[in-house]
């Protein structure tokens, strides 16, 4: 940290001032509403952490306001708490700003406590004080003021109120002595003075919050100790390692208990929440889809409804036949075959615009006859489920499974921004705290992640035959655990904690859903269609140079050695482009009635394994480099051609389908 | 906007603007707090939205 420390220069004649608190409080409101437009937003040195700063005058004087990254206490776990606190210890603010939020005035206080226990100059934000009016909740904010001896401020800053207090509350601030108005059981009171007699040098925390971090075994104020006080600290280090052995191990047990006894006794007669509380619709629903017992049956019910019958027969039954069938096949395409033969002279052109692999008869039928209404289906069900607030809900749900192959909740978004756009996805794996977790993420997206359009036209084509579906679904799901399961094995470490504050469950606002849906359709039009015609050309180029018919011929007993006929070479090929093109391609075999229920269900299987694209495989050797990008490239390869060949021999022998 | 995964209120100023890899642009900026896309609102419905807001102003309510 003293490092860290060296590396800053900060002006002596400006003024700092940090806002802190958990994330979800409204901090970057009020940050927004102290500085106004002109703000800077680069990484914490050393981190991928980003904070914000701004400057603001207040009382004639300047000041830079900085936004840190979302803390839950002084006694850190992720990276985003370690640079909170970081600023706070490195650049020592005039004025800590700590936001909390009204409605949970009960389980944050314990922050406010430590802070001020830190000797930090800190003025507190109960924010959100509308809702929590709403709710019912009282707070006496002058008693609670008395008691915390801090200025203390009710505030809603998104409604902008009281943020003309806060600014003058900054502005006048005068720091007061640190404050030892907590006190905690006279036995955990011994063990912090036994640790705090121990300690020598300067510091910019208080003694006592340092010995508690101590006693908690926080590796970084551990160093900061040692450097203080080289020769004295084996010596504090001992006596640390002795009250830990006194204490079993359950110190942190013990602090707990204390500050949550020390929080009830503040808040006695400050707070008063109505007699009964009464839980709203969306709070039930919300506690159902946490719990596994009724989380995985209200997700399989979401994924029936939603995939299957949504995406799979409406959009890609009803809307791809209306569209693609009966008017892009029957009425479209020979009137505009006509039109082309009939104005160019040129087979050969005219086989590039309108022939078997014709610009306009097969790339811009794919494109907006087939993955336009399935990718538009798709995209509604996302942008409906995403403004319930499910996601995060579903990260909570699968975060204990997550463990076992090495990711944890937070590698939900990630996957579920997979089932859009795989490449998008990948990129977003830089977020996950740990180069494992990024790996496993990588791999895991590339291998059994279908991207939005393929995994609407696999369940178009696979809902015909629901057997054939369900093999597919259970092949997607084993794959992605099992890898997952054996990747987390070859590369041994611990999955990081995962906290994560949840919004509140809601209706789907029809606004927001369209404008969602409509921006992702437009994003992905943009993204296929060019891509589409220019397959089409290169196809049509192999055609007319006999390389196509070559590379079918090549990859045949490929084909057929997963029991495919030769014709789903040329889906494969299509796959090579992008997978939602090959996924198309099958889709053609399936219409003309070339592949039964099992050559399907191996020849989704395969796919689907595959490398999504080109795009996907650069992004991988951007993020992951060179090495890993190829290893997961050929391993992911090597999987996709053994599970289709196993699932083929599997369904041969058991004849299920 | 509000983040669509885990509810963060920011400034589109805030967010990381796309990640790059998609040509033309994904009109999208990923959540501050939490690193999620989140498509932007398209231009017209940004100024229909302003229109009312305006008129709701002017209204006094």
């Amino acid at each position: 940290m003293e490092k860290s420390l060296d590396k800053m220069t900060f002006s002596e004649t400006i003024k700092r001032v940090a806002l802190v608190g958990n994330p979800n409080v409204g901090k970057s409101v009020l940050f927004n509403a102290l500085t106004g437009a002109y703000v800077t937003v680069s990484n914490y040195p050393g981190t991928s952490v980003e904070v914000a700063r701004g400057n603001t005058v207040l009382d004639g004087k300047e000041w830079q306001v900085i936004d840190t990254p979302g803390m839950y206490s002084i006694h850190t776990i992720t990276e985003e708490e370690r640079v909170a606190r970081e600023i706070l210890l490195n650049e020592s603010p005039d004025v800590v700003i700590h936001v909390l939020d009204a409605r949970n005035l009960e389980r944050m206080l314990a922050m406010t406590i430590q802070l001020i226990e830190a000797g930090l100059p800190v003025v507190l934000v109960v924010n959100i004080m509308d809702e929590a009016e709403r709710m019912g909740l009282k707070i006496d904010l002058a008693e609670l003021q008395k008691r915390l001896g801090i200025p203390v401020i009710g505030a809603a800053t998104a409604r902008k109120r009281g943020i003309d207090q806060i600014r003058s509350a900054i502005g006048t601030y005068v720091k007061g002595p640190v404050s030892d108005r907590f006190t905690y059981s006279d036995s955990l009171e011994k063990d912090i003075a036994e640790v705090v007699n121990l300690m020598k040098g300067k510091y910019v925390l208080s003694r006592k919050c340092l010995a508690l971090l101590l006693l908690q075994q926080d590796d970084e104020i551990n160093d900061v100790c040692r450097e203080q006080d080289p020769v004295g600290f084996e010596k504090l280090s001992a006596k640390v390692k002795e009250i830990g052995f006194h204490r079993r191990e359950s110190f942190n047990l013990d602090l707990s208990l204390e500050r949550r006894r020390m929080v009830s006794d503040l808040l006695a007669g400050v707070f008063v929440a109505p007699e009964k509380r009464v839980d709203t619709l969306s709070e039930r629903i919300s506690t159902l889809t946490v719990r596994p017992l009724t989380g995985v049956p209200l997700l399989l019910i979401v994924l029936y409804f939603g995939l299957y019958k949504f995406v799979g027969e409406f959009g890609a039954g009803t809307v791809v036949d209306l569209l693609e069938k009966q008017f892009l096949v029957e009425i479209f395409n020979p009137w505009i075959t006509g039109l082309v033969n009939s104005i160019v002279p040129w087979e050969i052109i005219q086989e590039l615009i309108v022939g078997e692999y014709g610009i306009i008869t097969l790339g811009i039928r794919y494109a907006v006859g087939i993955i336009l209404p399935i990718v538009a289906t798709f995209f509604v069900f996302f942008s409906f489920l995403e403004d319930t607030g499910y996601f995060p809900r579903l990260a909570l749900l699968v975060d204990r499974v997550f463990k076992y192959i090495g990711l944890t909740g937070r590698a939900v978004i990630p996957m579920v921004l997979g089932f859009g756009c795989d490449t998008m996805a990948t990129m977003v794996t830089r977020t996950l705290e740990t180069t494992r977790e990024r790996i496993i993420a990588t791999l895991l997206l590339a291998l059994a992640i279908p991207c939005s359009a393929q995994l609407g036209v696999i369940i178009g084509l696979l809902s015909q035959s629901p057997g054939a579906l369900m093999v597919w679904s259970i092949c997607m799901l084993l794959l992605f655990l099992v890898v997952g399961f054996l990747a987390a094995r070859i590369m041994p470490g611990d999955a990081p904690m995962f906290y994560m504050e949840l919004p509140p469950m809601r209706m789907p606002q029809l606004g927001n859903v369209v404008t969602k849906t409509y921006t992702r359709i437009q994003w992905y039009f943009i993204e296929i269609l060019p891509l589409f015609i220019l397959a089409s050309v290169l196809l049509w180029l192999g055609k007319v140079t006999g390389f196509f018919e070559k590379m079918i011929n090549a990859m045949t007993p490929l084909m057929a050695s997963i029991g495919l006929p030769k014709e789903t070479a040329v889906a494969f090929i299509f796959g090579f482009f992008r997978r939602d093109y090959g996924a198309a391609g099958l889709y053609d075999l399936q219409t003309k009635g070339l592949m039964d229920a099992r050559q399907l269900t191996v020849a989704a299987v395969t796919l689907t394994l595959f490398i999504p694209c080109v795009a996907q495989f650069l992004v991988m050797k951007n993020e992951r480099g060179w090495k890993v990008a190829s290893i997961i490239g050929v391993g992911v390869s090597l999987i996709a051609y053994g599970s289709g060949y196993l699932l083929n021999q599997f369904l041969l022998v058991t004849g299920i389908l | 906007m509000k983040c669509g995964y885990c509810g963060h209120e920011f400034e589109e100023s805030e967010g990381k603007k796309g990640c790059g890899s998609c040509r033309g642009g994904c009109n999208s900026i990923h959540c501050p707090n939490c690193n999620y896309k989140n498509p932007i609102e398209p231009a017209l419905v940004k100024k229909i939205r302003s229109l009312f807001d305006n008129t709701t102003k002017k209204g006094g309510v």
